[in-house]
């Protein structure tokens, strides 16, 4: 069922924190609100589920608007950063109680609740109680409770947040492999890119209370609409470095690159460089001293210092043998590069 | 050894505190519940002193029949001591002559020993009134004469030649000090009077606790959906009976209650007789008790339930929200099985205090009507300290006192083995 938000406003006491924000997620989508903190995407799903009122706009699921409806009857299940699983209550007990408060049949919980602890795989912990779970199954009974009401829509608030690096890996391909088994509309709030580019058919990345720029995780990475999600997407992070935009771009201090095809302002811009296209496989050009060296197994980290003292990340395969402060002659992709006015808007 | 010296350091004060505010009022309760003391007998020594009044009671103490009929008949003799005053008061010569030729007579009446006087050799006595004076210097009997110790005791019933065989009982009997006697506990558990005020004491704890508690936590959970200013204003306008001083909060429920009062307008108008709605009956008075302590009570769980409450995480009732479970259901399921803890200690704190409260209801009915309302410890205050006939049973109000500082105890114990007392104070039953 998909997910209409309109001209969706939420105030604060005088703060507007959120101003008539549109938003669309497609029947079956698993959709991102990622965003840094404050930026609102918490807030937005609260106002999905119903538990902070709208203070303008509407909000319909599939035709039917749920503008006023009270979180208990909006059709929504969600997964809190916390798990919020009630303490005092077993594993079965948690799953069932959305059942429970419906007055639902003891066999038809019993039949339900099995059911879903399949489906997350805990059906052997549904005696024990939430302290006496590991981090990574709170989160599977979380997501059980949240959906064995069979809601339209399943809201996910920094689902991972609390795992470690490891448990995080598995959660991520876990939580992806539910909704498609059940080809659920859902929404993943998170501040962590890679959460929201491995795990989402669509990102809406937010700052200050709106949207900068929805579309699929590699649109938004190769295609970024402003310097923000440029710099928001991707890990190492993207470089920026200032130029001069002539017949070439001039780095300063006689270093001078290529103008890429298409681009057509001239003048004062920044460009954005991956590192994944710095390297001495894209030629020559960008001369510099090694600054900072981080082995990472399979890759490296290469920060070079130019002649003008910016300094450009490149990514290599390791065993190079780069060696701080050794001085290199390397190259950029100049099909990849991106440029941005001072103001921060894509060139 | 220095670190202990430290810690002994820090903990003086409590010590000392708990020495003085604790086990000592404790210890002088169990020394005066093993005594007789009351305001007849006082709190230092006594003396020894038979009185006309107590010769009826002898023979029950054992004093043989005869001795009695000895002590009240007794009358006069001629004896040393007799002759030293007479010397003193009316001449040697006289003493002298008495000496000789009456020394040991007795005399059943005064008259006797009068026309004696007055018959004597050399130097009669003629004046009556002197004559009078000088027969009672011959007075022997003991019944009304007070003695500071014990022997001068014994050495007046020798001289009055009382059967020595009585001489025991006679010095108990007359004993007007207080003594150690276990008699006081013996007492309590004959009277019929101490059932009720345990029974008393049962139902005003009980009915008391179960209003607390349910008001208590309707006013936390109640409160806690409320905005929050209007919430804090409510809060505080519960929490007035308890910063209120008893004696006020009381003396506004007796203007709530008189027959002329409150209630007894309102219900006036509507042709309800005007009544006295505190003592009226014993319901009445029971009913108006466990609300003036119940609202003192409730506004405590109010306090400690509401932080109870709040100490559950948000995320937790809005998962309960998207859940579907509406706002009883959220207070069924979720919010009161968290609040256990709070329950279980509130119920065991109000009991230790409400066993031992007795200032509203002292206050307000003072245990009447009649003493449908004289709960144990405010018997054991009556008794000891505000007796309306006017003797103040110390040791036996003590040996009350007693028994609730044992029970106290006894609870207490259990509790703090009920509660795990080190599961308590180390970590957060709720937790994230």
């Amino acid at each position: 069922m998909d997910l209409r938000l309109t001209k969706f406003t939420k105030r604060f006491g005088d703060v507007t924190v959120i101003d008539k924000m549109d938003l669309t997620v497609r029947s079956g989508e698993m959709m991102a609100l990622l965003g840094p903190s404050g930026c609102g995407k918490s807030t937005t799903l609260f106002a999905i589920c119903g538990i902070h009122k709208m203070d303008g706009g509407t909000l319909h699921f599939g035709e039917e608007e749920v503008t006023r409806l009270p979180a208990q009857q909006r059709p929504v299940g969600v997964v809190f950063q916390n798990y919020a699983l009630y303490p005092h209550m077993t594993v079965a007990q948690n799953i069932a109680f959305p059942l429970r408060v419906q007055r639902k049949t003891r066999s038809e919980i019993t039949d339900e609740v099995g059911r879903m602890a399949e489906l997350v795989q805990i059906s052997n912990l549904l005696d024990r109680r939430p302290a006496q779970l590991s981090g990574g199954q709170q989160q599977r009974v979380a997501l059980a409770r949240a959906m064995v009401r069979k809601p339209d829509v399943l809201l996910l608030d920094e689902p991972l947040a609390n795992l470690d690096a490891k448990l995080r890996l598995e959660m991520r391909s876990e939580i992806r492999r539910i909704q498609r088994e059940t080809g659920i509309t859902a929404i993943l709030v998170t501040h962590d890119q890679v959460e929201a580019m491995s795990m989402c058919d669509r990102i809406a990345l937010m700052k200050d209370g709106g949207i900068v720029q929805l579309d699929t995780p590699m649109g938004m990475y190769t295609d970024p609409a402003d310097k923000f999600v440029a710099g928001f997407l991707g890990n190492p992070p993207i470089s920026f470095v200032q130029a001069q935009s002539g017949d070439s771009l001039d780095l300063g201090h006689g270093l001078r690159i290529a103008r890429p095809d298409g681009l057509q302002a001239r003048g004062e811009i920044t460009l954005g460089i991956r590192p994944e296209h710095v390297g001495p496989q894209f030629g020559t050009g960008l001369e510099g001293e090694i600054v900072f060296v981080e082995p990472q197994g399979r890759e490296e980290l290469v920060d070079i210092r130019l002649a003008s003292g910016a300094e450009l990340r490149a990514i290599l395969p390791s065993g190079t043998g780069h060696a701080l402060g050794q001085r290199v002659d390397w190259g950029v992709d100049a099909k990849r590069i991106l440029a941005f006015s001072p103001e921060g808007a894509r060139l | 050894m220095r670190v202990r010296l430290l810690g002994i350091g820090f903990l003086a004060p409590a010590l000392v505190a708990v020495s003085l505010f604790f086990l000592l009022p404790v210890l002088l309760t169990a020394v005066f519940s093993f005594t007789n003391m009351s305001t007849s007998t006082g709190i230092s020594g006594g003396e020894y002193l038979i009185i006309e009044t107590d010769l009826r009671d002898l023979p029950a103490q054992g004093v043989s029949a005869e001795t009695v009929v000895q002590l009240d008949a007794a009358g006069y003799a001629i004896t040393e001591v007799g002759l030293a005053r007479m010397a003193a008061a009316f001449g040697a010569d006289r003493a002298q002559e008495l000496r000789e030729d009456y020394f040991g007579d007795t005399f059943e009446a005064r008259r006797d020993l009068e026309r004696l006087l007055r018959d004597l050799d050399n130097n009669p006595i003629r004046n009556t009134r002197e004559r009078k004076a000088a027969a009672d210097l011959f007075a022997v009997t003991i019944v009304g004469e007070r003695y500071d110790t014990e022997a001068a005791f014994r050495d007046a019933l020798s001289d009055t030649g009382i059967d020595p065989s009585d001489h025991d009982a006679l010095v108990t009997a007359a004993y007007t000090g207080w003594i150690w006697t276990s008699d006081n506990f013996s007492l309590l558990f004959e009277l019929p009077s101490t059932l009720r005020y345990a029974l008393n004491t049962a139902f005003y704890v009980v009915c008391t606790l179960a209003f607390n508690i349910t008001f208590g936590l309707f006013l936390a959970i109640s409160t806690f959906y409320l905005p929050l200013k209007l919430a804090n204003v409510f809060r505080s306008i519960w929490f007035l009976p308890r910063i209120l001083p008893p004696v006020m909060y009381v003396l506004m429920w007796n203007w709530f209650t008189w027959d002329n009062g409150f209630i007894a307008t309102v219900t006036g108008w509507f042709g309800v007789p005007q009544q006295n709605w505190m003592m009226q009956t014993p319901t009445h008075a029971w009913t108006v008790i466990i609300l003036i302590n119940g609202f003192v009570g409730a506004s405590l769980g109010m306090i400690l339930f509401s932080s109870a409450i709040k100490a559950i995480p948000l995320p937790m009732l809005y998962a309960s929200e998207v859940d579907g479970a509406n706002r009883w259901q959220q207070v069924r399921y979720i919010i009161l099985p968290q609040m256990r803890w709070p329950i279980l200690f509130l119920t065991c704190y109000q009991t230790l205090s409400l066993l031992t409260s007795f200032e509203y209801i002292l206050l307000a009915t003072d245990g009447g009507p009649g003493s449908t309302t004289e709960v144990w410890a405010l018997a054991a205050y009556h008794t000891a300290l505000s007796n309306y006939g006017g003797n103040l049973q110390y040791g036996l109000g003590a040996a009350f006192a007693l028994i609730l500082v044992v029970i106290g105890i006894v609870l207490s114990a259990l509790y703090l083995r009920f509660f795990n007392f080190k599961e308590l104070v180390a970590k957060p039953r709720i937790e994230q």
